[in-house]
């Protein structure tokens, strides 16, 4: 152990300038002080130079103790001669004599496991071995094998509980993030991050380089401290800070090729022409091609759409970090390059991001950090185009034998045969949705220590954000009417955090910490948007509005707050027996009245069985922890001024060729909206065995959340649309499982593997008074489906869909049934429940679920020498996929005429295939998209990562390191589904959009990727 | 300690700001009766009240909704197959709740009827020259009355709603008969004749005489099934005759040559002859999807929406009106083709093609404005009204014979008062073919069964007996879930 005498400072003084004024609503604080000892101050470091918390110091035979707080700082009496014991878990600890000196400096060096002992928690840092709540930790090395390019990715599959789905494969695209499912209907469920202190952080814009841990909190009694924002659980991201030593230089660069996941079975042109002739024989119209078309058709293949809008992309990336330091002032800066271009044509994402981390000594009792970051994310067509507006939906409803482009090089502008919409071709190229959003991010801290143990942490937090949209229509996806226009965004979001907190060792077995925090946060944004419609230059796109015929203009605000109180209490006995306890009040301008604040109180314990005695004689266990827990958390996330009834702005036409404004009235206001308050429970149990080789960690819980944000629907009658109000209750439980260890540990050989698995059942408690069913959709598949696809009933789990069950097809012996329903032979059968002979309303029910089950996530390392192998797998099971994607593809609807997926030659053909399901071509067939004729299962086992990497042997290079890595994402999907991928989703916002789950129409689908990554490290 | 003190004063600083109440400032939001309590904030309540009734596919007339829900009658079919499963639930009396068509009808008249009730309830309240607000209150009396009417007469008995507020009731609400509805619908448009001037503020809006010629027709429709009372034909030739004799007041007047009505140009868009119309403007995003390719056959690329019955077509007497009427040669990239030959065997209407830019221009998004009421229907109905409420008169005869001149055909004489009635009716459907007339002609004089007796074999079939019950569609099953009490 090193121990280095810094200056010197016996800080006799502290006690009568402690200060009596500002902070009267923090405990008193006892400071103990005997005549004969001195105070003695020290900090504790790892060997990187990190500080080093919750490390015990005591003196050797003395009731004196204390413990590190998050700077690694502590501070005792002790008389010169005596000795200072440094102990960590699974530590036995160093010791040093107390000499004239009394400030000291204590490097702990790895033998001890040091950082990995210590994770934040909400507001403050705690041993993990003190937790009593249900948390996971990721680190970089969990993930560094893998090439991230986005922060959601790090947490998919990692942490039982947390169930991660790619909604949309656009680069950058739509990532839902759960944990222990969904609270919430109408309220947004994904969870509060926190990154590095900032609540409410947006994690799009993070570099994942940047990271340097994430700690997950799951249950209440840990995401309490966020009261009415930590019901969906909080993610804690950390980033890198600078290490004091030689300065570090890390250079990655990587570049990735993409390809659609996969392509779907369409009909070629001749057949699809003969499918379509075969159509209108059997439905009494005339044929729609002459053989010698359909001869031309066989000879020349014609088109597959699905190849012209698909491609192979290429992704490069680069990435720097330098960081270095001094014992007392350390930095990291790091600047990041992305250039993702999408696996459908004209779609990209670009990312420029900076960040600088800086961290002071500034004195002995004040120190500084100041992070700043900055990014720039430029996309085109990573967003909207969704349903039957998607290049992919419309890829396959256009007729293969109609070309891209006409005799004179222009798009094929209409289907005559099939679609009623868009050449797919023109709708990813002929249009832009283009955002440049720029964020920027600025916290600065200063932390003051009064007496060692007791300290005063005060940041400030802005971010800045500011979106700039550039859409454009062309020609051949407005009907000859182009039209443009940009949108400017700025939002502002400012934090003020005051946290006092003050940690003792009271003799040996007494340690307390306690915590209380002031905070405000207030938001505002600022918006406007102008449009241009039919373009006189349209190839001047959104850059000249001016010169087009009619215009648009539209401007918005809004802005809300938030004020909190909190505090927290931790109290370990003797490391064994321990108690956490927290209280936050938050008060929110969403809310009017009595309705505005709210307290959130929540307790756990835990009891660390390894240190009794009956288990250490065991010598079974290194580690193991019982844990319970209980706390209320809230969800307020739904937008401002829901309670007033407002009105919306709407144009339309009095005279022909221009629109005049006026006003409707929109959603009716809520003046008695409050909090959606979640109560919930959890048990868990913690063991590592096999000198750590081992660790196993279960939990079990239940959350029952209330007075439920939920639009309630207003009968079109009085006007439609839907009311907020705070109905019904659901619940959800599950139970997680973690198991990780090192299955095989040689000299040149190391297996690490961690596996984690989590069943997630919920259930609708209660609804609106007197009604038993509600609809949760907003009819996804406009132009499919006639309805909302979603309902929930009590009883029933969220996400239910609502929908017929499909009998199959009428069989010749049942023509005489078929008869009373007015259907024939080979036309669908639908069952139905009321028997009255009528497929209608009465006859829907639960048909599925969309919401997966269970989930689970298994990572493996494989290292020989400097080779590593890293296959990781996720998946998800026990949900339905609604396949529209599918159903319009086999079915004529609203906006498709004829088929073109190839399963429809397998069709009912009377008196040829009289077996098949797939109904016949006929006058008196009704296919309804809503019925389990296009549920499918969706479980999924994806191979997320299959990656090499290799470090070349130090000894053939004395510096820079080299790692070169060779990794393959989403290579193998293992599943029944029929669509492009069950994992993307049609419903990614909006109201219910969280439990409105597993519909599959036109969504962007996820790419497979190879990846050629370098790192240099100098 | 200088630091400390530093923060110390940080820290005050944000506890200063707590002394701030948490208030919403919802600049730029309108809220609440303080949106239309000025005369610029009624006429934005009004003119707003107008958009539900013509909102793209969502709600109201401007898609083929407005000839879905008119189906049953025989100038209109779709297509056997394609995708108009939707639309042939309408043509052949099968008509589930879930068809998406109907809710947009039923949600387009219901949101404007609640934007009309919350200027109706605020109106008195403005300060102001009345000969300003007057007319503003007149159109949202109109909008109402036009909106209930088109529901009484698809669903029949309907929840009536005269408040624009929101409350826990609205779940609870019981259907009203038909003569409850029609109280109000005479009842506001009596307002609204009386309220509204003589000239239009704009073409889409509604004046003096779109009241009185929509309380003609209104009263017409009381003195059939299922209201029955004979005594409106003479209320309904009156009111018609008020209109006539203003024609000149009210800027309305027969366009004299039918091509120009139906030249799908700008020609025929904002003429005399729109007693009301909705009016649209594509590139501004409100258009018009009725018109062009909706009623287009697919050989030509267009939809196949809507056509004509065979029996129909055939019937309908030649001349200068079946020609501007209907489309039956189809120019396909092998050449042109006879409706014969055509994907659906069907002729089609010319009425509602686009000619602008070029000759059947491929769009779904148009400018052309949809007619509800021509000043031809204010003709037809005095004529009808007269002969049913005593004997046809002069008057009678020069009203019908006006149209018929037009159209190509001779002059009627000497009927009796039902075989002028029936002439009538006859003139009717052909003059107003495909114009959202017919299937509610045929409902008030109980024709709808024999209307459908006798398709030609190529047209689709009813599935199952027509009787009363089909003469109305059923609640759409959102509503009808939200509250079983309406089912």
């Amino acid at each position: 152990m090193n121990t280095a005498n810094l200056s010197c400072s016996t800080d006799e003084k502290l006690k009568s300038m402690f200060p009596r004024i500002v902070f009267v609503w923090v405990l008193c604080v006892p400071v103990l002080l005997f005549a004969q000892e001195k105070k003695i101050k020290g900090t504790v470091l790892d060997d990187m130079g990190h500080p080093l918390p919750g490390i015990n110091v005591t003196v050797k035979g003395k009731h004196q103790g204390a413990v590190t707080d998050s700077a690694g700082s502590f501070g005792i009496l002790a008389a010169k001669g005596d000795v200072l014991r440094f102990s960590s878990v699974n530590y036995e600890g160093d010791e040093q004599t107390i000499g004239d000196g009394s400030t000291y400096l204590m490097a702990l060096h790895s033998k001890v496991r040091t950082i990995s002992d210590v994770v934040v928690v909400g507001y403050g840092v705690q041993r993990k071995k003190d937790l009593t709540g249900a948390l996971t930790s990721i680190s970089t090395k969990d993930f560094k094998d893998q090439p991230i390019t986005s922060v959601s990715q790090i947490l998919q599959g990692r942490s039982a509980g947390v169930q991660v789905t790619s909604n949309a494969g656009a680069p950058g695209g739509n990532v839902s993030v759960r944990i222990r499912g969904n609270n919430s209907i109408k309220g947004d469920n994904n969870p509060l991050y926190v990154i590095d202190g900032f609540v409410g952080a947006d994690y799009s814009t993070l570099n994942p380089a940047d990271i340097e841990s994430m700690e997950v909190l799951k249950d209440a009694s840990a995401t309490a401290i966020y009261g009415s924002r930590g019901a969906n659980g909080v993610v804690l991201i950390t980033t890198k800070r600078g290490k004091p030593g030689q300065l570090q230089v890390d250079f990655s660069p990587r570049f990735s090729s993409s390809r659609v996941i996969k392509k779907l079975d369409l009909l070629n042109a001749a057949d699809f022409a003969e499918t379509a002739n075969a159509n209108a024989a059997a439905t009494g119209t005339s044929p729609i091609f002459t053989p010698d078309q359909i001869a031309q058709f066989r000879k020349t293949g014609g088109t597959n759409w699905q190849d012209e809008i698909f491609r192979t992309a290429p992704t490069q990336e680069y990435q720097l970090g330098i960081s270095g330091g001094t014992d007392k002032t350390s930095f990291y800066i790091s600047g990041n390059y992305l250039d993702q271009q999408g696996v459908i044509i004209n779609s990209y994402l670009k990312r420029y991001a900076f960040r600088s981390n800086l961290q002071s000594q500034l004195t002995d009792k004040l120190s500084l950090h100041l992070n700043v970051s900055a990014a720039r994310l430029q996309s085109c067509n990573t967003t909207g185009n969704l349903g039957r507006f998607s290049p992919v939906t419309q890829a396959i409803a256009w007729s293969p034998t109609l070309p891209v482009y006409d005799a004179k090089g222009n798009y094929t502008l209409n289907d005559p045969i099939s679609s009623i919409t868009y050449n797919p071709v023109a709708i990813a190229k002929d249009q832009s949705m283009r955002n440049d959003n720029t964020a920027a991010n600025l916290m600065l801290g200063l932390r003051y220590e009064f007496i060692p143990g007791l300290s005063l942490d005060v940041s400030g937090g802005v971010n800045y954000t500011n979106a700039q949209g550039r859409n454009y229509t062309g020609p051949a996806v407005s009907q000859n009417l182009p039209s443009a226009s940009r949108s400017s965004l700025e939002g502002i979001a400012l934090q003020s955090t005051n946290n006092l907190t003050y940690t003792h060792l009271f003799g040996t077995d007494h340690r307390l910490t306690l915590m209380g925090v002031f905070e405000v946060q207030s938001f505002t944004s600022n918006g406007f948007n102008a449009s241009g419609n039919n373009l006189t230059y349209p190839s001047m796109e959104a850059y000249n509005l001016a010169l087009a015929a009619t215009y648009g203009v539209g401007t918005t605000y809004s802005n809300y707050s938030l004020y909190s109180y909190l505090g927290r209490v931790n109290y370990s006995f003797k490391d064994k027996y321990l108690l956490t306890a927290s209280l936050r009040r938050d008060g929110s301008s969403k809310f009017q009245g009595n309705n505005q604040y709210s307290v959130f109180p929540s307790a756990g314990v835990a009891w660390r069985l390894s240190e009794e005695p009956f288990i250490k004689a065991l010598h079974k266990f290194d580690n193991l922890k019982i844990r319970a827990g209980y706390g209320v958390t809230g969800n307020q996330a739904i937008n401002p001024y829901q309670t007033l009834t407002t009105y919306s702005n709407v144009t339309t036409a009095f005279t022909t060729g221009t629109v005049t404004p006026g006003i409707l009235l929109g959603n009716p206001g809520n003046p008695n909206l409050k909090w959606e308050t979640t109560r919930q429970a959890d048990i868990g149990v913690d063991a590592d065995f096999l000198q750590n080789r081992l660790s196993v960690s279960a939990d079990y819980y239940v959350k029952n959340t209330n007075n439920l944000l939920l639009s309630v629907a207003v009968p079109a009658y009085a006007g439609g649309g839907s009311v907020l109000s705070n109905v019904g209750k659901v619940q959800n439980k599950g139970i997680e499982l973690t198991v990780s260890g090192t299955p095989v540990m040689t000299k040149d050989f190391k297996w690490t593997s961690s596996f984690n698995f989590a069943v997630l059942n919920n259930t609708v408690k209660q609804l609106v008074q007197g009604q038993d069913t509600l609809f949760t959709g907003s009819n996804v598949g406009s132009g499919l489906s006639t309805q909302s696809e979603f309902v929930l009933i009590p009883g029933q789990r969220m996400g239910s869909y609502w929908g017929l069950t499909y009998l199959g097809t009428w069989k010749p012996k049942d023509a005489a049934d078929a008869a009373k329903f007015g259907a024939q032979p080979g036309d669908a059968r639908y069952q139905d429940l009321d028997g009255n002979n009528i497929i209608n309303g009465a006859d829907y029910h639960v048909i599925g679920n969309g919401l997966p089950k269970y989930s689970w996530g298994w990572n493996n390392s494989f290292t020989y020498k400097g080779l590593t192998l890293n296959i990781f797998l996720q998946s998800l099971s026990g949900f339905d996929k609604l396949d529209y994607t599918y159903a319009a593809g086999i079915t004529a609807n609203s906006d498709v005429r004829q088929a073109t997926i190839a399963d429809i030659r397998n069709r009912y053909i009377p008196g040829v295939n009289e077996t098949s399901d797939i109904p016949a071509f006929s006058k008196t067939n009704k296919n309804y998209t809503l019925s389990t004729r296009f549920l499918e299962n969706g479980s999924f086992i994806r191979f997320k990562n299959i990656g090499l990497s290799y470090e070349l042997p130090k000894s053939l290079l004395h510096r820079p390191g080299i790692t070169v890595s060779l990794s393959g994402t989403n290579l193998i999907t293992i599943t029944k589904y029929k669509g492009f991928d069950p994992e993307t989703n049609s419903v990614t916002s909006g109201a219910g959009a969280d439990v409105n789950q597993g519909i599959d129409y036109g969504s962007y689908p996820n790419a497979k990727t190879v990846t050629l990554g370098f790192n240099f490290k100098f | 300690m200088k630091y400390f003190a530093i923060i110390s004063l940080l820290s005050a600083l944000t506890f200063s700001s707590c002394n701030k109440t948490l208030q919403e400032d919802p600049n730029g939001q309108l809220t609440g009766a303080g949106a239309v309590n000025s005369i610029p904030g009624l006429q934005a309540a009004v003119l707003g009240a107008y958009q539900p009734l013509k909102n793209g596919y969502t709600s109201g007339f401007a898609s083929s909704a407005i000839v879905a829900v008119l189906m049953g009658s025989e100038d209109l079919t779709t297509h056997p197959a394609s995708n108009k499963q939707e639309l042939r639930e309408m043509d052949q009396f099968a008509v589930n709740a879930t068809n998406s068509r109907i809710n947009v009808i039923w949600l387009g008249c219901y949101k404007a009827i609640q934007n009309a009730n919350n200027v109706i309830a605020n109106y008195t309240k403005v300060s102001g020259d009345p000969a300003v607000i007057n007319p503003l209150a007149g159109e949202a009396y109109f909008i109402r009355a036009f909106s209930y009417y088109w529901l009484v007469r698809l669903w029949g008995n309907i929840p009536l709603i005269t408040t624009a507020d929101y409350s826990a009731d609205v779940y609870n609400v019981k259907k009203s008969t038909p003569q409850d509805v029609y109280k109000l619908i005479e009842s506001d448009l009596q307002q609204a004749e009386k309220m509204l001037s003589n000239t239009k503020a704009a073409p889409g809006r509604a004046n003096a005489g779109a009241a009185k010629a929509l309380l003609a027709d209104v009263y017409l429709t009381e003195g059939g099934w299922p209201i029955k009372d004979a005594s409106k034909y003479a209320l309904a030739a009156a009111k018609a005759k008020e209109v006539i004799d203003n024609k000149g007041a009210y800027g309305f007047d027969l366009v004299p040559d039918l091509a120009q009505l139906w030249s799908g140009t700008p020609a025929s868009i904002g003429t005399p002859e729109e007693v009301f119309a909705f009016q649209f403007c594509a590139s501004c995003g409100n258009g018009n999807s009725v018109y062009g390719k909706s009623s287009m056959p697919s050989d030509e690329g267009g939809w196949d929406d809507y056509f004509t019955e065979i029996n129909f077509y055939n019937n309908f007497p030649a001349g200068k009106r079946k020609d501007v009427t209907f489309y039956t040669s189809f120019k396909t990239s092998a050449g042109v083709i006879n409706w014969q030959n055509g994907i659906t065997k069907h002729p089609y209407y010319n009425k509602f093609r686009i000619n602008t830019p070029t000759p059947g221009y491929l769009t779904s998004s148009t400018n052309m404005s949809t007619p509800i009421i021509r000043y031809a229907h204010v003709l037809l109905i005095f004529a009808e009204a007269q002969a049913r409420a005593g004997a046809p008169s002069t008057d009678a005869y020069a009203a019908i014979n006006k149209v018929r001149a037009r159209a190509g055909l001779p002059d009627l004489a000497n009927l009796s008062a039902t075989d002028f009635a029936n002439e009538v009716v006859q003139e009717r459907s052909w003059e107003f073919a495909g114009e959202y007339t017919r299937w509610f002609d045929l409902q008030r004089l109980e024709l709808v069964e024999s209307a459908n007796a006798n398709k030609d074999a190529s047209d689709l079939p009813p599935l199952r007996p027509i009787s009363k019950a089909s003469y109305w569609l059923p609640i759409p099953y959102g509503d009808a879930q939200l509250n079983p009490g309406i089912k």
